[in-house]
């Protein structure tokens, strides 16, 4: 095929006796974004460590511009002109920019002195090749996450690289960072001929910003194909959704009406440093209570003091007591859990294994006489893992076996175990698939109908609309605005959010 | 596609082999020891020798794999034993009370081990560098109690403190050995079967989580290191009851690191959240062998440090999983 800077053909790979791609095929045109599509665990993340050289593949054959391709390890995809950059940062945020462009390929001078000004002036011209603006010499943990992102792409870049993969770049990310990477690689692609692959749940980006798509499911091709349909409009996310799923989701109502009871917990005056400055709101039993706002709003840092983890003034009365909660550990005996945001730095404990991890909030409940009864865990396990519908071929296996969509389904048992009365969730579905994240908003409805007061907060106002009962929105630390569920709308949350007001 | 049948027995055979490295290498090892001319290794009496002779580092050494596990690490134990046997052996000879002596003991190791972890988790300063500091104080202080020397037990006032460690039980069985494997048993027991085991792998393997699974995370590492600090003031009372002495140059040299060794050699990870207990008894099996068996072999003395090197390092790679690569 022409101008096809890759086509990957028939790539069958399993581990372990299970076949996870079973002959998927991808074709990439030259100079164009590409959107591999699928849920967790559909294959897309082996396909693209197969061409990054990080796996070796069963069978298949890949081409890359035109030529086949031996693929044996990253050093070998490297040279080839594909250049991986995967969704955690590969940065080190102590050493300058051009230091981390041109690590472990430093250039020398004669004398055998790291040439520094010639790195920065490499770095540079490739800084004006994507029209950024960043200092060479700035240190790299200075920089705001996007930069840090565009940083590895202008390493890419240096490199030579002519297939760029990203994987889920984005989550990290605000909108506006977003926009701004995207707009840099779109100016790569077609000003240099750089093709990119990129891998993403967030489907309102992709149909934003790709050309064209692959949806895998279960390790086989569902379709591919333009963004841009034939008539001029774009594809609706909806349609890609139930390729990717296999059924119909989207439009799944997630919202029911349930009883809203007795305050259950008032927050007065709640100051946290300079993040959130003096908010008071109250939660009732049953109620789903959003707050949302934009990144760095102090959302977050509201709720981590509530649940003890950040030093705050303030007042916080739970059921007419008033209660003080410096530690965690106070928190949950309040009876309050918290699910936090980013799962693998705050909530999985990687060394555990799924059983322990879900039983860990509350052991004493797993005990006979002094001694912890590993059936007595295993049975309080199991009965999470079908409640939820946790999918792990054994529990006793580490929690990394499992996708990101169970992996937050089993940090959610272990809260659930806990049997809080408030629970508190940030980002609830971050990093999850589609299919994962409506059977956690249909668990967290059960929640409100079992009288539980539940805090979520998120950054997505689909989300928001979806679940909750009244949502108040933060600007600068504080709140804008309180909406009530039929005042939710994105338009009225986007308003408050970006400091505005209604009328 | 030959090559991926064969690949997939290697990847077997070697995850076989990673995942049981530490038996393996002691079943080698005692395999090894008996080829030798005229070996006495598989005689019950030089078995007990060596476990007699490891069991007092091999108590720390357990006490150790809890607080690596925690995430930390602790440079003061040997030190540590010494402050404590001394101020045991003191009591002992003033009080002629051997009870009294042992409850002094464990009060000091467990509390001594209790400030230890205080100033790491509440002053947040690296245990390391705080066990570092901690040394070279416990070894300063018993230098200057006991003038650089030691301190010998009185025997006639306290004649039994002695029998502690050396009565030989059906006069084939050191104590010390029975002392180390009662203790085996209890910290078996707590690192599998009880909530405050469980919690320390977790803030070792991730902190911010645990803490942010309602568990307090500093009482859990100050704890860790207190049952360091009950099995230093086990080991206080053996060293000091076999010996009949403690003294402050002479005695405790080398025991963290030997008893770093012994964890380390039995795959407890020096990043925290990974290994067992029972590595620790893996590690010092594993020691005492190569101890007994230079001896037994007839190799240089000079030559012991030298083969722990290896081991160390090679116990370590060989239990490096291929995940983790």
């Amino acid at each position: 095929m022409e101008n096809c800077s890759l086509q990957m053909k028939d790539i069958v790979k399993s581990y372990n006796g299970v076949t996870v791609l079973k002959g998927v095929s991808l074709n990439v045109r030259q100079g164009e974004i590409h959107a591999l599509l699928g849920e967790n665990g559909a294959g897309k993340s082996t396909l693209m460590n197969i061409l990054g050289g990080v796996v070796p593949k069963d069978s298949g054959e890949i081409y890359l511009f035109g030529e086949p391709a031996r693929i044996n390890s990253p050093a070998d995809s490297q040279a080839l002109g594909v250049a991986f950059i995967h969704q955690e940062l590969n940065v080190v945020n102590d050493l300058r920019v051009y230091e981390n462009m041109f690590l472990g390929r430093e250039l020398y001078k004669k004398s055998g002195i790291l040439d520094a000004k010639r790195m920065c002036e490499e770095t540079e011209k490739v800084f004006k090749k994507m029209n950024v603006s960043i200092d060479p010499r700035q240190m790299m943990g200075e920089l705001e996450t996007s930069y840090k992102q565009v940083v590895e792409i202008a390493k890419a870049l240096l490199m030579d690289a002519k297939l760029i993969i990203m994987d889920e770049p984005t989550t990290s990310l605000t909108q506006k960072e977003i926009d701004n990477v995207f707009q840099i690689i779109r100016g790569l692609t077609k000003d240099h001929g750089v093709t990119a692959i990129f891998i993403s749940h967030k489907l309102g980006e992709v149909i934003d910003f790709c050309d064209s798509y692959t949806v895998l499911r279960n390790g086989e091709n569902v379709k591919s194909g333009s963004i841009t349909l034939e008539d001029g409009t774009k594809i609706d996310q909806t349609e890609i959704a139930k390729m990717m799923v296999g059924k119909d989701v989207l439009s799944h109502q997630v919202y029911e009406e349930h009883n809203i009871g007795d305050t259950l917990l008032e927050v007065k005056d709640i100051t946290v440093g300079h993040h959130v400055k003096g908010v008071s709101f109250t939660l009732r039993e049953g109620e789903i209570l959003g707050i949302t706002g934009l990144l760095g709003d102090g959302k977050d840092e509201m709720v981590r003091a509530i649940f003890g983890d950040l030093p705050h003034t303030g007042t916080v009365i739970k059921k007419g007591q008033p209660v003080s909660i410096k530690h965690p550990s106070q928190a949950k005996k309040l009876g309050i859990g918290y699910l936090p945001p980013n799962r693998k730095e705050n909530a999985i404990i990687k060394d555990l294994s799924v059983q322990d991890n879900i039983t860990i909030t509350a052991l004493e409940k797993c005990r006979r006489g002094v001694a912890l009864s590993r059936r007595k865990e295993r049975a309080v396990a199991q009965e999470y893992c079908e409640k939820l519908r946790i999918k792990a071929g054994n529990i006793l296996n580490k929690i990394t076996s499992l996708s990101g969509g169970n992996q937050q389904k089993a940090v959610l048992s272990k809260w659930l175990n806990a049997k809080p009365d408030i629970m508190i969730m940030s980002n609830p579905t971050q990093g999850v698939d589609v299919g994962a994240k409506n059977e956690i908003y249909a668990e967290i409805m059960k929640l409100a109908k079992q009288n539980i007061g539940v805090i979520v907060t998120s950054g997505e106002a689909q989300e928001i609309i979806k679940l909750c009962d009244r949502v108040l929105v933060m600007y600068h630390g504080e709140v804008r605005g309180e909406l009530s569920r039929d005042q939710l709308t994105e338009e009225n949350i986007m308003i408050l959010s970006t400091g505005g007001s209604l009328n | 596609m030959e090559n991926t049948s064969t690949r997939k027995r290697f990847d077997s055979l070697k995850s076989f082999a990673s995942n049981n490295s530490i038996v393996l290498v002691v079943l080698a090892m005692i395999f090894i020891a008996t080829l030798a001319e005229g070996s006495q290794f598989l005689s019950l009496q030089n078995f007990m020798n060596i476990l007699r002779n490891h069991a007092v580092i091999g108590v720390i050494a357990l006490g150790m794999a809890f607080v690596i596990i925690s995430g930390n690490i602790d440079l003061s134990v040997g030190a540590q034993m010494v402050a404590v046997a001394a101020i045991t052996v003191s009591i002992v000879n003033k009080t002629g009370s051997v009870l009294l002596g042992i409850i002094i003991a464990i009060v000091a190791g467990c509390a001594l081990s209790t400030i230890t972890g205080l100033i790491v988790t509440k002053g947040r300063v690296p245990s390391f560098i705080v066990t570092l500091g901690m040394q070279y104080i416990y070894r300063s202080l018993s230098m200057y109690f006991m003038q650089g020397g030691g301190f010998y037990l009185d025997k006639e006032k306290a004649p039994f403190y002695t029998q502690i460690s050396n009565y030989m039980l059906f006069g084939k069985i050191p104590m010390p050995v029975i002392y180390y494997f009662i203790m085996f048993a209890l910290f078996w027991f707590i690192s599998r079967y009880t909530k405050l085991g469980r919690h320390i792998y977790a803030v070792g393997s991730n902190e911010k989580a645990t803490r942010l699974s309602g568990i307090n995370t500093n009482r859990i590492k100050v704890l860790a290191f207190t049952l360091l600090g009950f099995a230093i003031s086990i080991a206080a009372i053996i060293e000091s009851s076999r010996m009949g002495s403690i003294n402050s140059t002479s005695s405790g040299n080398a025991y963290e690191l030997n008893a770093i060794a012994m964890t380390v050699i039995g795959g407890i990870s020096m990043e925290g959240g990974k290994g067992k207990m029972s590595g620790a008894l893996y590690g010092m099996l594993i020691l005492g062998i190569i101890n007994n068996m230079i001896t037994l072999l007839g190799v240089n003395v000079y030559l012991i440090n030298a083969f722990k090197g290896l081991i160390i390092i090679a116990a370590v790679l060989l239990q490096r999983k291929d995940s983790e690569l």
